[in-house]
Order: C-alpha cells, then sequence, then structure tokens
C-alpha cells in the first residue's frame, strides 16, 4: 500500500511542514486507537496473549504520536490544523482483517510487523512526490524511524520460541456465535 | 484538505463491537462513521434500522438512533420510521439472509415505493451467526454444514434484483477498498430515494478463502476504471450479472433524473387533502349541521 492508497485526498506535492506533522501525528494516533480496538476485540475473545501485545503497541503509538505532537507544538504553537482523520485509511494501523480470534502472540508480532513496513512504504513513496525541503526532512526521518521499529519488531519476533507442529488455530473451536 | 465540523468519532457509541476479529463488518462500521462525518447530519437527525444477523448489530455501535429489528423486517420498519418523520437520515443495515431471504419480498416493494432511504447489505454469503448454514447468496457447491456435499443452488444476485425492479442508486464495495467503500456510502446516503449498496463484507469464521479480504485485494475492479457509466442501465444490469464471478466495485446505477421519492410525494399529497379538510374548530359545527351529532 503505498501513500496513494491510504491517503488519496492529499497533495504531497503541496504539503506543507505544519500539514506534515499534523498527518505524521494522526497517523500514529489512528494506528494507536487501532490497536485499542484490537486489544479489546481479543480480550472479548479470551485471548490474552495476544490482547496485551496490542495494548503495549497502544503505548508505543501513544509514545510516538506524543513526541510528534511536542516537535509540532515547538515549531508551530497551538494553531489550528488543516488536516484531519478523515483523510488517512490505516496507514501504520493494522487493517482488521489482520486479526483472528485465536491468532497466537507470534502472530500478533507479525501484523505488527506488516504495519511498521506498511507505514514506511507510505513515507517512502510519498517521498517521491514532496517538494517542500522541510518536509523531505521530516519524511526521512519518519522513514529512518518506521526501519528502526521494523528492526525491533523483528528482534522481538525472533526471541519468540519456534512455532510447534501445531498452531492454536489448528486445535481452537470457532468463535461463539454472537 | 480541511475538517469538517463532525468526525467520524462522534457516530462511534460506547458499546464494543462482539463480531469475530477480523470480520468485515469492522471496515463497513469505519466507513459508515466516515460517510456520516462528511455527510455532516449529527447523530440526532439519524436513524438506523436493521434486522437480526451479525452486521444488524450495528444500529447499537453508532450514536445515532436505533432500533434492531426482527428478522427480514428491517424495511418495512425503516419506511413507517422515514414516514413517520420525513427529516430524519434513515439507514438500513443487514446481512444477505435477512435481506434476500426472509426479508426478500420486502425489498421490491421498498425499491418500488422509493423512500429516501439508503439500505446497505453486508453480503458475506453465508449465515454467519448461526454458525455457517447455506444463505441465499451463497455460491453454487459452497459447502457448509447444512449443503456438505456442496450446494446445488444458484445464489440470488442482489444487484441483479435491485435493478431490475428499478433502484435509483446501485452500487457495489468491498472493506477491501475503505476509501472507496466509504466514498460510496457517502454517495448512496446523498443519493435523493432509494439506495443500495452491496458490501461484500467477508466472514472470516464461515467464509471460503476465496471470499476474504486478501482475495478481494487481488481481484476487485473498479467500475470507474473500467469506464463505466452509471447513467446507463443497460450497462448496470450487464455488469450486475457477474456477480459471484467478477467483483466490480463503484456505482453500478445512478438515475441521473431521481424522481421525487414517496416520502416527498405523501407530504404533497397531505398539503392537498389539509387545503380540502375543514378547519379543526369548525368541525363540531359541521357535525352538528348535517344532523349526525342528534341523539
Amino acid at each position: 500500500m503505498t501513500h496513494a492508497d491510504s491517503a488519496p485526498g492529499i497533495d504531497f506535492e503541496a504539503l506543507t511542514l505544519k500539514d506534515a506533522l499534523d498527518l505524521a501525528v494522526l497517523i500514529e494516533e489512528e494506528a494507536r486507537d487501532r490497536y485499542e480496538e484490537l486489544a479489546a476485540q481479543l480480550l472479548l475473545h479470551h485471548n490474552r496473549d495476544a490482547a496485551r501485545f496490542f495494548t503495549r503497541m497502544v503505548r508505543v503509538e501513544e509514545l510516538h504520536r506524543a513526541a510528534l505532537v511536542e516537535k509540532r507544538e515547538k515549531l508551530f504553537g497551538r494553531q489550528k490544523p488543516a488536516v484531519g482523520r478523515e483523510l488517512l485509511f490505516e496507514v501504520e494501523a493494522p487493517e482488521y482483517d489482520a486479526v483472528r480470534a485465536d491468532m497466537t502472540e507470534r502472530q500478533a508480532l507479525s501484523t505488527a510487523l506488516q504495519s511498521e513496513r506498511k507505514a514506511y512504504r507510505f513515507f517512502s513513496s510519498a517521498l517521491e512526490h514532496v517538494q517542500h525541503r522541510d518536509v523531505k526532512t521530516l519524511f526521512t526521518e519518519l522513514c529512518a524511524e518506521e526501519l528502526e521499529h521494523i528492526r525491533l519488531v523483528q528482534g522481538e519476533l525472533a526471541r519468540l520460541p519456534e512455532p510447534g507442529p501445531l498452531e492454536a488455530t489448528d486445535v481452537s473451536d470457532d468463535p461463539a456465535p454472537q | 484538505m480541511g475538517c469538517g465540523s463532525l468526525e467520524a468519532s462522534d457516530f462511534k457509541s460506547d458499546l464494543k463491537p462482539i463480531w469475530c476479529p477480523g470480520c468485515g463488518d469492522f471496515g463497513v462500521l469505519q466507513a459508515l462513521y466516515r460517510a456520516l462525518a462528511a455527510v455532516g447530519r449529527p447523530p440526532h437527525e439519524i436513524a438506523f434500522i436493521s434486522g437480526i444477523g451479525c452486521s444488524s448489530r450495528i444500529p447499537g455501535y453508532t450514536t445515532a438512533y436505533g432500533f434492531n429489528t426482527v428478522h427480514g423486517r428491517a424495511l418495512p420498519i425503516a419506511q413507517g420510521v422515514k414516514l413517520a418523520n420525513p427529516d430524519l437520515l434513515v439507514v438500513v443495515a443487514g446481512g444477505d439472509g435477512d435481506g434476500f431471504s426472509i426479508g426478500g419480498g420486502h425489498v421490491a416493494h421498498a425499491v418500488r415505493r422509493n423512500l429516501d432511504l439508503t439500505y446497505l447489505v453486508m453480503d458475506n454469503q453465508v449465515y454467519g451467526l448461526t454458525k455457517g448454514q447455506l444463505s441465499p447468496t451463497s455460491l453454487k457447491g459452497l459447502e457448509t454444514v447444512t449443503s456438505p456435499l456442496g450446494s446445488l443452488e444458484d445464489p440470488i444476485n442482489p444487484l441483479l434484483y435491485v435493478l431490475a425492479y428499478g433502484a435509483g442508486f446501485v452500487a457495489q464495495a468491498t472493506p477491501a477498498d475503505m476509501p472507496g467503500m466509504a466514498a460510496l456510502i457517502e454517495e448512496a446516503i446523498r443519493y435523493p430515494g432509494f439506495s443500495f449498496v452491496n458490501i461484500q463484507s467477508p466472514c472470516v469464521t464461515f467464509g471460503e478463502e476465496e471470499q476474504q479480504l486478501r482475495a478481494h485485494k487481488a481481484k476487485l475492479k473498479p467500475l470507474a476504471k473500467l469506464h463505466h457509466d452509471p447513467s446507463n442501465p443497460l450497462a448496470a444490469l450487464d455488469l450486475a450479472r457477474a456477480y459471484g464471478r467478477e467483483l466490480y466495485t463503484g456505482v453500478f446505477y445512478r438515475n441521473p433524473a431521481p424522481p421525487q421519492p414517496y416520502d416527498a410525494l405523501v407530504r404533497l399529497r397531505q398539503a392537498e387533502q389539509s387545503k380540502l379538510a375543514t378547519p379543526r374548530a369548525q368541525l363540531l359545527d359541521t357535525w352538528l349541521a348535517d344532523g349526525r351529532g342528534k341523539r
């Protein structure tokens, strides 16, 4: 997924630094809220391991958001944002389809990994269209951060024990009818 | 760019959806919130009416008025709601079973009556709520608990069904294209008359692999890219015939000259009749004068 798929309403050539920072804040906010939703969904289905991981991701995305908000406030104070959440569609937020009631912690980590990769593709494809020098610098930094996050999640995945011949999905029941 | 006065979160209720994680309906709900924010009507001016099924839980997940009614009867109840309060924006939501099996008879009448309603069908091609039986849109050959050797029946084609009865707005969407789906729902709501969106919303628990979002992403064909003219009803019918084989998304048909919807005609009729009616203050006099008041 590129910038054109997940933010079709944004003209990246005309993007200012203030709008770009607001956009970056909203991307983290969207991801934070989605992880929160996914954690709640999994808790409802008694999948505590995956829910715990997604709850951790809520905190991680909130930290990223707060850092961007601080940067934005230093540069632009409390000026009203000109961009809104309605312009973004799952840039860094995992897609709803990425989770299952009986997913393992490893699968939850893989979901997060895919989402970080998605965010990296977003910023790197948008970079090709950005004109403003400061926005280019910001998006280059964000690309580097996403790469760092990818490495962190890959590291965590490597630390998990190798999956056995049977996954939880092989032995679990269908979700109860609601 | 810009921010509207209402945001998607204004339409989100505190109730947590209890669908299976991964269900396509989560994406539909998200797109619906966005479409409602774009339309800009506040929650108290909107009513969601649904039948029974997984997707029929949608009214509870919004801050608008909601009525989770009885199986297959969402459309008649929605028509009553709209006639009782024509100022409400009425959205009907349900599944393929609710709409085209038990409620199938109501669809034709809702279409021909043409009230200003939006009907969103979350078509997962299986009865998910009751654990995976054949639904009216299940594809031929589908193996389920009620068809262990594969279904022998052809599915109902929801697109052809509503087009054939003359619906003024017919579209199809999938959560595999969230921006497209949100835009289509918004367009359907804005259409002045009966509008129908068939949303191919996968069932992650009982649906087949080729019905999941990954498969949708690979095979979806936006009608706009095929240069389809949505004002051409014959072209729309032709494309709709491919239901079950091709995944076309976008507007199949939009009446370029929408007639007045039924609710507007009823208002006009009521205004005409009220001119002919005896003023309320004179009602008793009229009654006494023609002798009907005598004991």
